[in-house]
């Protein structure tokens, strides 16, 4: 687990990089392995999102076979100033958003309810030392070293499987967006249009998120230690 | 001199320097530093405190590493049915 | 221009983690220099971020000051700087808590003084300069607020003055 270090920095999304470039031209040339290509890379996500706005699966399903067609249908037109996988999302989400108010569901970012957490800290106040002392708010309890943890007591697919409990846990939207930054790698620009909400409200759920997984992670590693 | 993050005064030694910044204070500003969207004055103090403090220097290792773990988790995989589906419908298209 | 840049062990970049190669230039991505950039310092700020290796580092290019830091678009390192070992950093900690020490010792009464002195010695005692000097300048800003604070960071700086053989004014 060495030389893991993802640190994005939030952007506004970039014009179409050069292999999506040539990916166009395939489609517009009617490549059906190119557009099998694409199917694969993005449906996964496109699904996830769309599932974010609709009541089931089936209408999801719907709702990427609508977007899909819509871009057939824009090829044409792209200009490629934003990415094509920009694009498509844009496309998906504001079917989407249609498709989900036509179903009666309620838009899930329209009332984030986060304005009330601000004071939340991620970890539990007592693990830090105490007003009036001269180091208070320093840590009383410290995090462990994940490298102090013996490398052969890890087993990858442990952690991840804690990791992937802890996001099916957090609130709708915290897991949407800790979804579409950390797992299907958009950057905060792509995430924020994606989802609809503002830079602000992006960081401060992806923030949750992310010191929500981290305690889980927290837990696994003191857990292997003790082992 | 009271900093951005610091949301009230907090009980004990009046402290003014960036570097003073706590480790409760830093944990509520770590995603930020993360994502790269600090301003240059509060990066600068979260590095000095880092410096300083294992605790959380060890905090942010356990973060970037529960980032990391969770871009390993799998991507769902797109069923052949729904591939097929989605296909056909670009055959259709294309007549 | 030169300044000083600290190091973890192997040559590696603190926060970044980034690898340094001595002589080679290295170029910093990005448009904004207070944000990105090849980070380094002046000898004055020294104490603000000494770690296990210290180096000069020549840069290039607008060099902008930025808090402890001197940020410039490009940097190399060039010399390794032998004399910070592992027992200079020891001595510079000791020093420091030394002095922290002395603020206790002079205000006998004074429990929070006593207990700076102590944490001080601790942290020098683990080999731990960097917690040992702002532990120390944390005392002396207790002792005699901000004048004494900045006075205690000039006592660490002029022990960096003296360990580079720059003659003290």
């Amino acid at each position: 687990m060495d030389g893991y270090r993802r640190e994005a920095t939030s952007t506004t999304a970039p014009p179409i990089p050069p292999d999506e470039r040539l990916l166009l031209e395939r489609l517009r040339a009617g490549d059906e392995a190119a557009y099998r290509e694409l199917l694969r890379q993005y449906t996964p996500s496109m699904l996830r999102v769309a599932m974010m706005y609709v009541p089931t699966r089936a209408i999801a399903e719907d709702v990427v076979g609508e977007t899909w067609l819509g871009v057939l249908k824009g090829l044409d037109r792209f200009e490629g100033r934003s990415s094509l996988k920009t694009w498509i999302f844009r496309i998906l989400t504001n079917t989407a958003k249609t498709r989900g108010q036509r179903e009666g569901r309620s838009v899930p970012f329209s009332s984030l309810g986060g304005d009330d957490e601000t004071d939340e800290s991620p970890v539990d106040a007592d693990r830090f030392i105490g007003d009036g002392h001269r180091w208070a708010g320093h840590w009383a309890s410290a995090p462990r070293n994940p490298r102090d943890v013996p490398e052969e007591r890890l087993l990858a697919g442990e952690a991840t499987e804690r990791i992937s409990a802890a996001i099916e846990e957090l609130p709708e939207s915290q897991r949407a967006v800790i979804t579409l930054r950390d797992v299907d790698g958009f950057d905060a620009e792509e995430a924020r249009e994606i989802l609809g909400i503002s830079d602000g409200n992006q960081r401060v759920l992806l923030h949750r998120a992310r010191a929500k997984v981290r305690a889980a992670l927290e837990d696994y590693l003191n857990e292997k230690v003790s082992a | 001199m009271r900093w951005p993050w610091r949301r009230r005064a907090e009980v004990g030694p009046v402290l003014s320097r960036p570097e003073d910044i706590t480790c409760r204070e830093i944990v509520r500003i770590v995603n930020d530093y993360v994502e790269g969207v600090l301003p240059a004055a509060e990066r600068e103090a979260v590095e000095l405190h880092l410096n300083l403090c294992d605790g959380c220097s060890d905090y942010l290792e356990q973060l970037r590493m529960s980032i990391a773990l969770t871009g390993e988790l799998p991507p769902d995989a797109l069923s052949p049915e729904l591939e097929e589906e989605l296909c056909a419908a670009f055959r259709s298209y294309r007549e | 221009m030169t300044a000083y840049k600290f190091l973890r062990s192997g040559g590696v970049g603190p926060f970044t983690g980034f690898v340094w190669q001595p002589g080679t230039w290295v170029e910093a991505p990005g448009a904004a220099p207070c944000e990105l950039g090849v980070h380094a310092c002046r000898l004055d700020d020294l104490p603000f971020w000494t770690n296990d290796e210290l180096w000069e580092v020549e840069l290039d290019g607008a060099v902008v000051e930025a808090g402890h830091k001197l940020v410039a678009p490009r940097g190399r390192l060039t010399r390794r700087v032998d004399a910070w070992t592992t027992a200079a950093a020891q001595s510079l900690a000791d020093e420091a808590a030394a002095r922290a020490r002395a603020h206790a010792d002079a205000n006998p009464r004074d429990d929070t003084a006593r207990a700076y002195a102590e944490d001080a010695e601790r942290r020098a005692g683990q080999g731990k300069a960097y917690a040992a000097t702002y532990i120390a300048s944390v005392a002396a800003e207790h002792a005699g607020g901000a004048a004494g604070r900045d006075a205690e960071r000039r006592a660490q700086a002029e022990w960096f003055r003296h360990l580079l053989g720059t003659s003290a004014s």
